[in-house]
């Protein structure tokens, strides 16, 4: 076998690394980096600590929180007063009582005091080094030190008066106060709704992709309009006027939660229909030829020499359509949900209308973050796999 | 059953536009049974069009082909049909990656003649035998180096049991010191009496195997006769400038 053949067969290992020709480093150098890293820790590792001291050991006064404007809870007493304060109040207070303690104070300034220093060292020095491992010691302690003092002005601001937006933002007792399901429930139903519409979009999609790459008019026609109808209008027109015009106004009387799903499956089919005429497009035109001339039909070849070919190239794609989706299903909120299937976003708007606090929203956004991060993760990992070509398109020979 | 003039495969003026570009300007060309029709010529004269024009895969614009007594361009013609009589190899081997080479033999000889499994397999080993690739026959085409990759394409289009073969150019994509295995495929097919026309830069080849030969230019055919003869004596000064060219 050739020097060529063996290259087809084993890529470039891109896991192997190539030898380290950096050179040393210095203890000057070492210790700007370790200064630049140690500053961005008090900024951003000590504020987390406050944190979490005063949350694990601390009960915060109800004198000290009412005169931050955290009003204490106060359970009605039967014909004397109705309930007032803050449920959640010693939450907030610790909160906003770390974030205005002297010892956050001091671990800010030090930061930033420390990554100004750090940063306007390595800034002025690393040019001078001699090795490469020194400069990359200088320069990433400076960018730590400019992140420390960027991180730690913004902190310092904004802990001059946290208690508006802790009360706001970060009463996450009550997330726990209104029904502590509610919105793990919706995580469920948000990725129901984002599942079925992806595998309705994904069977839509192929459809209509293959009707697009027809070299007859006729046949693209009215794949094309419909691809462009559903691309060119907003999801919640779409939403709106299949759920109140075509369910409503025909007396179907689907349930919302039915709608919604085929709707997103409509609309992603839409979407994905162009994955897929990329991809399929992609397949070299003799993989059509070959097929084609050992008696194959169209279908046939299409069935088994390109599509099987196109699908594993489109998967990247498809699935960033898909994180799209996932994000895209709380504007199911327009037609609403029943209240045991609410999704992330639904269950969130549920909890803000019944408590007016709006960390249910930033416990949703988290929400989304933890169904969407990991997807974005194996997207990109992926793609990189199929750029290197460790994952060609073939099975298991390379 | 052959054509009414005896020949197994018939082209009656062929023309062939890519929009602006006439590519092919009038082709007239028979075969054979056991005709190895070798074509020559510079690039970009038409020859691997004209041989896609043989079983169709580009549809000529004007003329007719006759294959087996029928006129193949009438546009009633079930061509998937035409096309398990009509093997063609391509140049980049178009072998399909996600599959072993086995399932490549395979594939068209379930889906398209409807073997049983059992058979198309048995059909498949003794063509990959044949291109002497029988232990190669569970790997994947990105495993295989070009030369295999090409016997393998071969042996695809052997296993459909072709009356006429096509060859585009099937060495040029192939790194030198492998060109040598391919071409012996085509010799031992040769010496087996298969009809074939080939398409090709392998000057050697067209003179020691080809029983005919054509020298294209321009969309037309410029000369044609016996290869040897042609070699020794170029009788047009256009395959005289091209022999003198590449020799």
């Amino acid at each position: 076998m050739s020097a060529d053949a063996a290259d087809l067969v084993s890529p470039s290992d891109v896991t192997a690394s190539a030898p380290d020709t950096r050179g040393s480093s210095s203890p000057y150098a070492r210790s700007v980096f370790v200064a630049g890293a140690l500053a961005l820790s008090l900024v951003l590792a000590g504020t987390v600590a406050i944190q979490v001291i005063f949350a694990v050991s601390h009960t915060p006064d109800p004198h000290v929180c009412l005169a931050n404007d955290i009003i204490p809870y106060q359970p009605a007493i039967e014909g004397v007063s109705p309930a007032s304060g803050v449920q959640g109040w010693q939450g907030v207070c610790n909160i906003v009582l770390g974030l205005t303690s002297t010892a956050e104070q001091f671990v800010l300034i030090l930061g930033i005091a420390l990554g100004a220093v750090t940063g306007v060292i390595g800034v002025r020095s690393y040019r001078r080094v001699d090795t490469r491992r020194k400069r990359d010691h200088l320069i990433t302690g400076a960018v730590f030190g400019g992140q420390a003092v960027n991180f730690g002005i913004l902190l310092l601001i904004f802990v001059q008066s946290p208690q508006k937006f802790a009360l706001q933002f970060m009463n996450f007792y009550q997330l726990r106060g209104h029904d502590g399901w509610a919105l793990v429930n919706g995580i469920k139903f948000t990725l129901l709704l984002a599942f079925g519409g992806e595998i309705g979009g994904i069977v839509i999609g192929l459809i209509l992709a293959l009707l697009e790459i027809s070299g007859r008019r006729s046949v693209r026609a009215p794949a094309t309009v419909y691809i462009n109808v559903f691309r060119g209008t907003p999801l919640l027109v779409q939403l709106s006027i299949i759920y109140f015009g075509v369910n409503l106004g025909l007396g179907l009387h689907l349930s919302s939660f039915t709608v919604a799903t085929a709707v997103f499956a409509l609309n992603m089919g839409a979407y994905s229909a162009e994955v897929f005429r990329a991809g399929i497009q992609s397949i070299e035109r003799g993989q059509m030829e070959a097929a084609r001339s050992v008696g194959m039909t169209y279908l046939q070849a299409m069935r088994y020499a390109v599509v099987p070919q196109a699908v594993r190239r489109v998967i990247p794609p498809l699935m960033n359509e898909f994180v799209i989706l996932i994000k895209d299903t709380s504007l199911v909120i327009i037609i609403g949900l029943y209240l045991n299937q609410l999704d992330l976003f639904g269950a969130a708007q549920q909890g803000y209308s019944d408590t007016f606090s709006a960390t249910f929203f930033v416990a949703a956004a988290i929400g989304y973050l933890i169904i969407t991060l990991p997807m974005i993760w194996i997207v990109n990992r992926v793609e990189r796999r199929l750029r290197s070509g460790l994952v060609g398109v073939t099975g298991g020979g390379a | 059953m052959a054509n009414a003039d005896g020949s197994i495969v018939r082209l009656e003026g062929i023309h062939k536009w890519f929009g602006e570009n006439h590519v092919l300007r009038g082709i007239d060309l028979a075969l054979q049974q056991g005709d190895v029709q070798v074509v020559i010529g510079p690039s970009g004269g038409g020859k691997s069009t004209l041989l896609r024009c043989v079983n169709l895969l580009e549809l000529p614009d004007k003329g007719h082909v006759w294959f087996d007594g029928d006129d193949i361009t009438d546009v009633r013609t079930d061509l998937n049909e035409v096309r398990t009589h009509i093997g063609i190899v391509f140049q980049a081997f178009n072998l399909f990656p996600h599959m072993t080479a086995l399932r490549n033999i395979t594939l068209p000889l379930e889906k398209v003649l409807d073997l049983n499994s059992g058979e198309a397999e048995e059909r498949a080993r003794e063509q990959l035998a044949r291109v002497k690739l029988g232990e190669k026959a569970d790997a994947y085409p990105g495993s295989l180096s070009g030369g295999q990759q090409q016997r393998v394409a071969i042996a695809r289009a052997l296993a459909m049991r072709p009356r006429l073969m096509l060859f585009d150019e099937i060495t040029s994509a192939l790194d030198p010191e492998l060109v040598g295995e391919v071409l012996q495929v085509m010799k031992d097919l040769a010496a087996e009496g298969m009809t074939m026309v080939v398409v090709t830069h392998e000057m050697g080849f067209a003179r020691e195997v080809g029983t005919r030969m054509v020298f294209m230019d321009g969309g037309v055919i410029v000369e044609e006769g016996d290869p040897r003869e042609s070699f020794a004596n170029p009788r047009s000064e256009r395959l005289q400038k091209f022999f003198a060219e590449i020799l």
